[in-house]
């Protein structure tokens, strides 16, 4: 039943392509129309190699000039033809190289070699959302993606399809489990608010809401919620640009001061109909596993726990030691539980072409991945992407829309099996029963396996379109506007049948419940826009000018239902002898906006930029709903100084700088009013009212100041090419979660802070083409961030909540610690500095030791080597980090342990590096393996290198003149260099699957 | 061209004005649909009595009092010496069992954070009603139950945590820098709210299933509070002032002393939805061996004399085939039936005449303390009993509370506590006991943020 609606969705898919097929030969057969009626004018067939000197260039275009229905494509030879007149005049362009421009002038054959264009990196056009600027005239600080890169990995997240190759941006997977989330923070951690760090998305103009979807009582796979990011298709991208600094992202006003993420999607081009298809497959397995005993090192340790606690007999239930369970069994628990390797299936298939006036794209993609879970779990996403562009003859009207629909339907397991395999004892009993059945052993354990019975279930749909419309009134002088809407359902359900539990407790399905959870939110966005740019002698002027107006609904239900007549009608609610509403909610946010952006750009070499924003949000109480937003951007191409202008070596300089504000309204809606929600649960015949929050009126914008100083330079024309920036970023007025005692009712109320945080850091990219020539291409890219993370100012910290989780000076992200000094030779247990000396380790005044958790540089490397056909792509990407071990219970109690706890203490004189065992009866035992987890002990280098991808393609030398055909091979985190003792060094919380290690296989036809 | 650029410019600026006009009514959103502010639930009595039930089933289902085996029924039960844990290692409900809390234990954070959220919308209620235009009899009976919610507790955090901050009122900037106050104080506090709750609500029954607390139901735990700090005189009256409501309370037989309509029942916390039964039911019974969370330990089921009614209707074993195990029995409903047939009592009768039976012998009236405990061995089947000093008396009224209030709300711990016997008692028999344990630890999190709570506890 469950799969029927995604089967529809699936279904949807395949007529999609089937529509692909029917317009390619519709398409094909009105060119072979126009060649056919184009021999009317003496066209005759050019043809010849186009190369780069030395070696064949396939895929290069062809066109003739003033003639946009003719074009060809070199096929894998270099080889070309087209039907040209005899006074034509052919235009050849290829990404990398000059533009050339040869008349036929009479000839057949005509052989052409393409010159390698250095400077091409300066004339990129960088998107920066309200406007574009060619990256040699850019202020701001932007860093970039493109689909070469994005198309190289075999993910499904955005998100991971940046990690490791943008300088500042640090990312961090959550969760192996698909369908999971990503941690990213763009130039650190600016709010005290941990969930108010993420950056603005949006997605060919239209903003994205990345609030979590889902609840903590239908998700508990995942560490996070749900997060909205997993609809977007990586593969339907065609860039991804990532605003930092204040002049770039203080247009965006109260949304930019965490970064904006700029996503654009692919866009039709000028030529021939093209339809291209991949397939690829493949697998991911668990990265790495954790050390953890034997089952005769943990039988020991058992064995030493009892004696250690003077217990001379077993109890009856401590199964694992008192011969219940075989003494001599052993499983591999983490390989039981998640040493299966992930099958992944993904399917593309894109239509594309277009005429001078209008261009398309229809692309469609469906993947599949199961999971390193034992049963048949499933995470399924398809969807489809249109894209169409259109200009008027005259060129005054553009119009450009573009739409996406993401299917998406996970379904996992209630519980990630991780804890479960890192905790289980190795001799605990087989899983499954020679019947099939699972082995309960007469009620002695909790089979892992009944969590199979449970299933998290969630479904996506996922809706964005836009569209841009322009016209130019006079020259110069253009009206756009911008419009959006977004629409997302997203519905899920978590099963607890009675089947999870041991059929002796004969728990029927009375028992069983249902949890759910619906979210809809639906946005519109308008930005009505004015642009006027003029060229006056010797300097540019370009003015910009809008405003914004945004509505955002979101509507939660949550319910639940127990007691069923039969499991098998679970998924019927109104089965249920018992259904509860637990939330019923509706929130709409309002958001409005003025902002302009002034550039004067003097002699091609002084740049300024200026730029504004004046907000408003519904987030804020009467008064404190507007703020005002600014930055100004300043650059010097010295370069193009006359002085300079005859440098053989340097082929281009830049200095650039930006100071400004911006601001953050991430706190949720609603939160500056005092009032009761329902709470649905009936009481003596009455529904109940619970007072919602500690309510704060008088809360308003957080702001950060941001300061940027960068230099570039390219050399040898542009082969190197580097890029050094600094940055200071402070935000104050912190708008916080202010955590307060429970002593208040409550565990946080909204307000803002004095405290100010300041995020510091020297970001570097280096570019170089090292080899270049005979076929053979070979460059490198390099991106490395020091950052700094620091609490400059915070006013009565001391006695505020926040005195046990900052100091100032430090960063956000510290952990104050016991000092561990080692294990006492005498008694056996863990010893901790006793800081204030009064003779007794305690909470907090010992606990003071801050310990950086934030990571000390991180960045990638990436190598690029192509020769003829071949292309190889690798990506190293490295973070000097430190981080905790994974904290387990006392050691000796029923729990396996990892493997160098075996050095522990067991009798007095011995020097140990672990503490005595104990069976948890011995308290001081207890509290000390608690402080240690609290301690200095717990941390560790957890720095890693990782081989993060690498993709080698292969373009088939097929004679075929209209197909290409490209075999690929792509893996992900294949190889991680880490020291960290704890499994994968890539975590946000503990006991969650790590992300996998994958290898796929594809194939790409081009026809 | 001109003209055009004029016409043009002038469209700007209008439409650059409208928008400036039309901004602050754009940003107004009306008030979420569900949701109402607080203001508007106290003009309505309806609206403002859901404010106040919503705490019973809050009570009912989360902190110090859930039946679920988080509230104090088990955990207590296994940090006495009442119940034996066979919970999952990894459970923090195991570190009740084997005394090892430490002050990160999350049902022990629970029940901190959510009592004092129970009092919180107690105080809320209290000044809501207090600012509405409410009538006069009204505001009294929501001022009546907030403060005996209050009371409540304020009873059990002093009893668990010991020096507690007593919250009176709402202003989170006073209640997030609150003291702790020694328990003699957060006692009188504690006495003041119930007596006065017992003045402001009615004395007359109108409520047919015990739900809703009354004037008695406020009595009743002001006589176990009094008794808790030795005021046996008046710990005696307020007892009596129950016991003599003979036409709505009376004992019942022990197989029907926890059903849904026993007059034995003074107050209740009704359950989840129609057909629903009690947490404590579905949680402590089990149908096979081993069991799967807690059983009784040996030392009480041994502790029960042949022929006690009580061991063989609220107690039953469950075989392995070679091992029994008991479970409370006392609700008997482990399924939602068609029905609810059981809710979650909090206060019952029998302990008013084991209350008044313990005051009175403190007070030397032996002949009056044995007839209140005769009545309660009489209904077990059991005969006089056979105590003849105050001690013995005393002693007697002890043993006979762990046997009658076994696994209810944590009696037993706190009779054991109260009476200086926790030592004795559980030293020799617990292997993790500790004279520190008799205190939990304040959670971590509270010590944090709110640096006037610290030092933490002994022992932690």
């Amino acid at each position: 039943m469950n799969y029927f609606s995604f089967y529809k969705g699936g279904k949807a898919l395949y007529c999609l392509f089937f529509i692909g097929f029917i317009l390619s030969f519709s398409s094909s057969s009105a060119r072979n129309s126009n060649r056919s009626f184009s021999f009317i004018f003496q066209q005759h067939q050019v043809q010849g190699v186009i190369t780069d000197g030395n070696a064949p260039l396939p895929g290069v275009t062809i066109s003739v000039r003033g003639r946009a229905d003719v074009n060809s494509i070199t096929d894998y030879t270099g080889h070309y033809s087209i039907s040209a007149g005899i006074n034509d005049t052919l235009a050849v362009s290829f990404i990398g190289f000059k533009t050339k421009l040869i008349p036929v002038a009479g000839r057949v054959k005509v052989d052409i070699d393409l010159q390698y264009d250095t400077t091409t990196l300066q004339e990129v056009r960088v998107n920066a959302g309200y406007y574009s600027v060619k990256e040699s005239e850019r202020t701001g600080s932007i860093a970039r993606i493109t689909s070469k890169d994005i198309e190289n990995q075999p993910v499904t997240n955005v998100l991971a399809t940046m990690q490791g190759r943008m300088a500042g941006v640090s990312i961090t997977q959550t969760t192996g489990v698909p369908g999971g989330g990503f941690d990213i923070k763009i130039r650190g951690q600016n709010s005290l608010r941990s969930g108010a760090n993420s950056p603005l998305y949006i997605i060919d103009g239209v903003p994205y809401a990345s609030d979590p979807i889902g609840s903590g009582i239908t998700n508990l796979t995942f560490p996070t919620l749900s997060s909205p990011l997993n609809s977007i298709n990586p593969n339907f991208i065609e860039s991804i640009e990532v605003l930092k600094d204040a002049d770039a992202t203080s247009i965006y006003g109260s949304r930019g001061s965490n970064g904006v993420v700029l996503i654009t999607t692919k866009k039709g081009k000028v030529g021939k109909t093209k339809f291209t298809l991949t397939s690829s497959t493949g697998g991911g397995t668990v990265t790495k596993f954790m050390d953890l005993m034997s089952t005769s090192q943990y039988l020991a340790m058992r064995k030493q726990a009892f004696k250690n606690d003077g217990l001379t007999e077993y109890s009856p239930w401590d199964y694992d030691v008192n011969g219940t369970w075989d003494q001599n069994r052993y499983t591999d628990w983490q390989k039981e539980l998640l040493g299966r390797t992930a099958q992944i299936t993904d399917l593309q298939g894109t239509l594309s072409g277009g005429s001078e006036n209008t261009q398309f794209m229809l692309s469609g993609s469906y993947h599949s991945q199961s999971t390193v879970f034992p049963g048949t779990f499933m995470y399924k996403k398809g969807g489809s992407q249109f894209n169409l562009n259109h200009a008027s003859d005259n060129r005054k009207f553009r119009l450009n829309f573009s739409a996406g629909v993401t299917l998406q339907n996970n379904d996992q397991p209630s519980f990630d099996f991780s804890y479960d395999a890192r905790s289980l004892a190795p001799n605990a009993p087989r899983l499954y029963n020679p019947d099939g059945s699972l082995n309960w052993e007469n009620s002695t354990w909790t089979n892992p396996l009944g969590n199979l019975n449970t299933e998290f279930e969630s479904k996506t749909n996922d809706l964005t379109a836009g569209t841009a419309v322009s016209y130019e009134i006079i020259p110069e002088l253009i009206v756009k506007a911008n419009l959006g809407y977004t629409n997302l359902n997203n519905s899920e359900t978590r099963i607890v049948p009675s089947t999870i539990y041991d059929p002796a407790y004969e728990v029927s399905s009375e028992r069983s419940a249902i949890f759910l959870n619906d979210v809809k939110r639906d946005s519109w966005i308008a930005e009505p826009q004015i642009n006027w740019k003029k060229e006056l002698g010797t300097s540019t002027i370009d003015i910009l000018a809008g405003a914004t107006f945004q509505s955002q609904r979101s509507t939660r239900l949550q319910q639940s239902g127990t007691g069923f007549t039969s499991n098998s009608l679970i998924y019927d609610l109104a089965a249920a002898k018992v259904t509860k509403v637990l939330l019923s909610d509706e929130t709409l946010y309002k958001y409005q906006a003025f902002f302009a952006r002034v550039n004067y750009k003097y002699k091609q070499c002084y740049i300024l930029n200026l730029t504004a924003r004046r907000d408003g949000s519904s987030r804020f109480g009467p008064g404190k709903q507007f703020a005002n937003f600014g930055a100004a951007g300043l650059a010097w191409l010295f370069s193009n100084e006359s002085f300079f202008m005859q440098n053989k070596w340097l082929s281009f300089g830049k200095i650039r700088t930006s100071y400004g504000t911006t601001g953050n309204d991430q706190i949720g809606d609603y939160q500056f009013l005092d009032t009761y929600s329902n709470t649905g649960i009936l009481y003596n015949g009455i529904p109940g009212l619970a007072p919602s929050r500690l309510f704060n009126a008088d809360f308003g914008w957080e702001t950060n100041k941001k300061l940027e100083a960068a230099l570039e330079l390219g050399f040898f024309g542009d082969r190197i090419f580097t890029t050094v920036a600094w940055y200071q970023n402070r935000s104050s007025n912190q708008l916080a979660g202010v955590p307060l005692p429970g002593s208040t009712g409550f565990t946080s109320y909204q307000a803002n802070l004095d405290a100010v945080v300041q995020n510091s850091g020297l970001e570097f990219t280096l570019r170089t083409v090292n080899f270049k020539g005979h076929g053979f291409t070979w460059t490198t890219n390099l991106n490395l961030t020091f950052a700094e993370n620091k609490l400059l100012k915070f006013p009565g910290l001391e006695s505020s909540a926040y005195n046990q989780q900052y100091r100032i000076g430090e960063p956000l992200n510290i952990k104050l610690l016991y000092s561990f000094k080692g294990v006492d030779p005498q008694t056996g247990l863990y010893t901790f500095e006793d800081l204030n000396g009064d003779g007794a380790v305690t909470f907090p005044e010992d606990r003071q030791v801050a310990v950086n958790l934030n990571p000390q540089y991180y960045g990638g490397l990436q190598n690029q080597f192509s020769y003829k056909g071949i292309t190889l792509d690798f990506l190293f990407q490295f973070i000097k980090q430190k981080n905790r071990t994974y904290p387990m219970g006392t050691a000796g109690m029923m729990a396996n342990q990892q493997q160098r706890k075996t050095d522990s203490w067991s009798a007095p004189g011995d020097n140990a590096a672990y503490q005595m065992f104990s069976t948890g009866y011995d308290f001081p035992a207890v509290m000390a393996t608690y402080s240690y987890n609290e301690s200095t002990a717990s941390v560790t280098d957890a720095s890693f290198i990782r081989l993060k991808n690498i993709s080698i393609s292969y373009d088939l030398p097929l004679d075929l003149k209209q197909t290409q055909c490209r075999v690929i091979l792509q893996g992900q985190n294949l190889l991680t260099f880490t020291k960290y003792v704890d499994g994968d060094p890539e975590f946000t919380s503990y006991g969650f699957l790590p992300p996998l290690k994958i290898l796929t296989a594809g194939i790409q036809l081009t026809f | 061209m001109k003209t055009i650029n004029l016409l043009v410019i002038r469209w700007l600026w209008l439409s650059a004005i409208t928008l400036f006009i039309s901004c602050d009514s754009f940003l107004e959103v009306e008030l979420p649909k569900t949701q109402l502010t607080a203001v508007v639930v106290f003009q309505d009595y309806h609206t403002a009595e859901a404010a106040l039930t919503d705490i019973y089933s809050n009570l009912r289902d989360s902190g110090i009092l859930c039946g679920d085996g988080t509230g104090i029924s088990n955990q207590l039960a296994n940090y006495a010496d009442e119940m034996v844990s066979s919970e999952n290692p990894s459970n923090p409900s195991i570190s009740f069992y084997t005394n090892s809390l430490l002050p990160s234990n999350n049902y022990v954070t629970g029940y901190w954070n959510f009592g004092y959220h129970q009092i919180y919308a107690a105080n809320a209620v209290i000044e809501g009603a207090e600012k509405s235009s409410l009538t006069a009899l009204q505001k009294k009976q929501l001022r009546g139950e907030a403060l005996f919610i209050r009371g409540l507790i304020h009873f059990y955090l002093v009893n668990l945590f010991g020096d507690i901050p007593f919250v009176d009122q709402t202003d989170f900037k006073i209640n997030r820098t609150v003291k702790r106050i020694p328990t003699a104080q957060v006692y009188e506090k504690i006495i003041a709210d119930l007596r006065e709750a017992s003045v402001l609500l009615r004395t007359s029954d109108t409520d047919r299933n015990r739900v809703r607390p009354d004037a008695i139901v406020a009595k009743a735990l002001l006589a176990r509070t009094l008794l808790y700090i030795n005021a046996y005189p008046e710990a005696a009256n307020e007892a009596s002032a129950v016991l003599n409501q003979v036409q709505t309370y009376s004992l019942e037989q022990p197989e029907k002393v926890f059903l849904r309509a026993s007059r034995e029942t003074i107050w209740q916390l009704e359950s989840g939805g129609s057909g629903q039964n009690t947490a404590e039911g579905d949680y402590f019974i089990f149908t096979s061996a081993p069991p799967p969370y807690v059983s009784l330990s040996n030392s009480l089921v041994s502790s029960f004399s042949p022929g006690d009614l009580r061991k063989s209707s609220w107690i039953k074993g469950v075989s392995d085939g070679t091992t029994i195990w008991y479970h409370p029995y006392k609700y008997k409903e482990n399924n939602p039936t068609a029905e609810s047939k059981e809710y979650s009592i909090v206060l019952r009768l029998s302990e008013q005449y084991l209350i008044r039976a313990e005051a009175r012998a403190w007070q030397g009236d032996l002949i009056g303390a044995k007839e209140d405990l005769n009545k309660i061995r009489h209904r077990a089947a059991l005969t006089d009993t056979p105590a003849l000093t105050q001690k013995e008396i005393l002693d007697a009224v002890f043993l006979e509370r762990k046997l009658e209030l076994f696994t209810e709300t944590g009696h037993r711990f706190f009779d054991l506590k109260r009476t200086g016997r926790l030592d004795a008692e559980l030293g020799g028999m617990k292997k993790g006991w500790d004279s520190s344990d008799s205190l939990f630890p304040l959670p971590q999190n509270e010590l944090s943020t709110n640096p006037n709570l610290r030092p933490q506890n002994p022992g932690y």
